[in-house]
């Protein structure tokens, strides 16, 4: 009687051992190894003969949270909450128009949306870059040009070249949203809007009471995963603002870019990865709070 | 037993594969050298030649590594994953040689035979009075105009002169002189020819001198005329496009120009009006660096391979491939060299220019400098504020590296 109940136990462990196995080597190795590295003093003149140094590197990493790390701090909240905001919106409008059954080669306007997610980001952010807000050649200032209108700077201001990086994000991330979305929409039973229409709701009551209720289960982990894609995304403002030779004069930071030019650039890697442990926990915490307010939305 | 059958033969190949793996590589062969590079093919051409000869003892493999700086940081002990040895500027050699993992070029090459080239590329190969490259050619930014828009004898021969180019130039819609303004590597020609230094010989940042301040209040005036981005892209773009009559570039523009159809004339860096000097770019040399895991066991194919890049028809057939100077005094008596302009241009700028600091402290110093440099040209802050601060980060950031 109780072989059974023990393979129970068992068998989800061996099955997923090599699941397990792949992330530990992928992802958790890493970070432990970067723990480690940040009690030792490893740089450059300590390469291959670094010693155990304590949690020196952390009192020395606090350091870095600074004014400017504080403003960083801030600027990595607005980024998110702007692109998070403008991401569900486009994307939830888009998977509405093409949900619209009467609109003809839906398919094509899929696949050509998922273009952005195809191409490599770099790629992406460089020819934005150039192709558009340069402003010797850009598009934006060619256009501009044509109505006798000045060029314009589009990244050497803060607020421009904040706008233009969160332009750039959207197209970027906006294709993985819309097929999220056009999933979730896709996955709701269509005898619900029949319903509630015989019962005279209006199309703000069918969206309120049907289809966000719908789609929110479906689409809540692709919210989080977006959120923290967001929220430590470097190459988007690093790139058309600050990459090395290309920079504009606009001083948005996030709190990577900022660690990464206080810290990174020193080749300390002791130093440099105690500060990635801290913004790594920073991280970890800020899931627990999302974990739990979602877990609190979803008994109400 | 269908199952089975297939088993038996998969074990086989394995047990034959980790007996393979097992087996002694000391076998009978060529000794083979990788040597990574950063490099452009015509220049590696050259090279691949010269080492012709040592076949088929020695085979020497280039490879080109993307990210070679950081991928040396990583494996750069690990004699399974390291190169022998990389080609590569001179700048960098302060940090590796810290890091433990470069050798001396004198225990491969006899420090007499380093003799035969310019002092300059040997000075900048030497750290801690160690030499640890063979440097093969050396490069500088050179001043470029397009003979369309500027004459042979029009060519500016100062700064003031230059900047009343610049004025006309843009009423008439153009830009008189380009140049990646808010670049430390670019701009450092204008700090030099103040007499200010980003960076000491003994790794002490100097950006709040009075100097330094001069010549950041001089050099935004022709800023304001040149255009707002400054990043090679544009500045490259528009010299190409005939839109800008005057540039400072590196030699690797030459082919794209020339294949552009740009008239391109080369010229002496101008003087600075206000200080009498000219402006001194900075110098990289272009060389060799052997890694300490490959220095015993490969010892004497190393020292002939060296032997071999050390000579003058080498730095000569990199010269002409790529308009840069060689290293090897003696290359300069071939015809072919004496009567290119550009390779002679090339040799007469870097005398005067400087060459970049090879110390560990550079590393973080580029990052503050051309920030400085941003937020003085393009942001428009304080020249005297921003300055200060600079040197603060500066120092900040290279106590951290300890």
């Amino acid at each position: 009687m109780s072989k059974p109940r023990i393979n129970q136990k068992i068998m989800p462990y061996i099955l997923s051992a090599p699941s397990l196995l792949l992330i530990s080597l992928i992802i958790v190795f890493p970070i432990l190894y970067t723990f480690y590295i940040s009690l030792t003093n490893m740089n450059v003149y300590n390469w291959f003969t670094f010693t155990f140094v304590g949690l020196r590197n952390y009192s020395r990493a606090l350091f870095v949270f600074d004014a400017g790390f504080i403003t960083a701090m801030g600027t990595t909240v607005v980024w998110t909450v702007v692109n998070m905001v403008l991401q569900l919106s486009i994307a939830f409008i888009m998977a509405s128009f093409l949900g619209v059954k009467q609109l003809r080669f839906r398919k094509v306007y899929k696949t050509i949306l998922m273009f952005p997610w195809a191409m490599p980001g770099y790629v992406s952010i460089l020819l934005w870059k150039t192709g558009i807000f340069n402003v010797q050649f850009g598009l934006l200032n060619q256009w501009l040009s044509r109505f006798g209108i000045e060029g314009f700077m589009w990244l050497s201001n803060n607020v421009s070249a904040f706008v233009s990086s969160v332009i750039v994000n959207l197209w970027l991330a906006l294709p993985f949203m819309i097929m999220i979305m056009d999933g979730a929409l896709q996955s709701i039973d269509k005898s619900y809007y029949e319903s509630a229409q015989l019962d005279g709701a209006n199309w703000l009551d069918q969206m309120w009471h049907i289809t966000m209720p719908s789609i929110k289960s479906i689409i809540g982990p692709a919210v989080i995963i977006t959120v923290f894609t967001t929220f430590k995304q470097f190459d988007v403002i690093y790139l058309l603002t600050q990459q090395a030779g290309g920079k504009t004069g606009a001083n948005i930071h996030t709190i990577l870019t900022y660690a990464y030019e206080n810290a990174f650039i020193t080749n300390n890697y002791g130093y440099s990865s105690a500060i990635s442990i801290l913004i790594f926990l920073f991280l970890i915490a800020f899931s627990l709070l999302t974990r739990v307010k979602l877990r609190d939305n979803s008994k109400i | 037993m269908k199952r089975k059958v297939c088993i038996v033969p998969i074990m086989l190949i394995i047990i034959v594969m980790l007996i393979g793996g097992c087996t002694s590589n000391e076998a009978e062969g060529p000794v083979v050298l990788t040597v990574w590079h950063d490099k452009e093919q015509p220049i590696i051409d050259v090279l691949v030649e010269a080492l012709k000869n040592l076949e088929p003892e020695i085979v020497v493999q280039f490879e080109k590594k993307n990210g070679l700086t950081e991928a040396l940081k990583l494996v750069g002990n690990n004699p399974n994953a390291a190169p022998d040895m990389y080609f590569f500027a001179h700048d960098k050699i302060g940090v590796y040689a810290e890091m433990g993992i470069l050798a001396a070029i004198t225990d491969f090459l006899d420090a007499s035979e380093l003799d035969a080239l310019v002092p300059i590329t040997v000075e900048s190969a030497t750290y801690k009075e160690t030499v640890y490259q063979l440097p093969l050619y050396f490069e500088t930014l050179l001043f470029m105009y397009n003979k369309e828009w500027v004459t042979d004898v029009e060519v500016l021969r100062d700064t003031d002169s230059l900047l009343m180019h610049m004025e006309k130039a843009k009423r008439m819609g153009r830009f008189g002189f380009v140049e990646q303004h808010s670049n430390a590597y670019y701009a450092a020609g204008w700090v030099h020819g103040f007499g200010a230094t980003i960076l000491e010989a003994s790794g002490e940042p100097k950006l709040n001198s009075e100097e330094m301040k001069a010549a950041m209040t001089y050099h935004k005036r022709f800023v304001s005329f040149m255009p707002g981005e400054s990043e090679y892209a544009t500045v490259n773009t528009l010299f190409r496009e005939g839109k800008a009559d005057m540039t400072i570039g590196g030699p690797w523009m030459v082919p794209t120009l020339r294949a552009a159809g740009i008239d391109l004339g080369l010229a002496v860096m101008p003087i600075i009006s206000q200080t009498g000097k000219p402006l001194a770019p900075y110098t990289g040399v272009q060389g060799i660096h052997v890694l300490k895991v490959s220095a015993d066991s490969k010892a004497d194919e190393i020292k002939t391979v060296l032997t071999a890049l050390i000579q003058p028809e080498v730095g000569k057939n990199i010269a002409l491939a790529s308009g840069s100077a060689p290293a090897n005094e003696k290359a300069y008596e071939a015809d072919d060299i004496k009567n290119d302009d550009m390779v002679m241009m090339m040799r007469a700028t870097a005398e005067n220019s400087v060459p970049m600091p090879n110390v560990p402290e550079m590393d973080v110093m580029w990052t503050v400098m051309t920030n400085m440099l941003v937020e003085i040209n393009m942001s428009g802050k304080s020249i005297d504020e921003t300055v200060e601060s600079a040197q603060k980060k500066a120092l900040e950031l290279i106590s951290n590296m300890k």
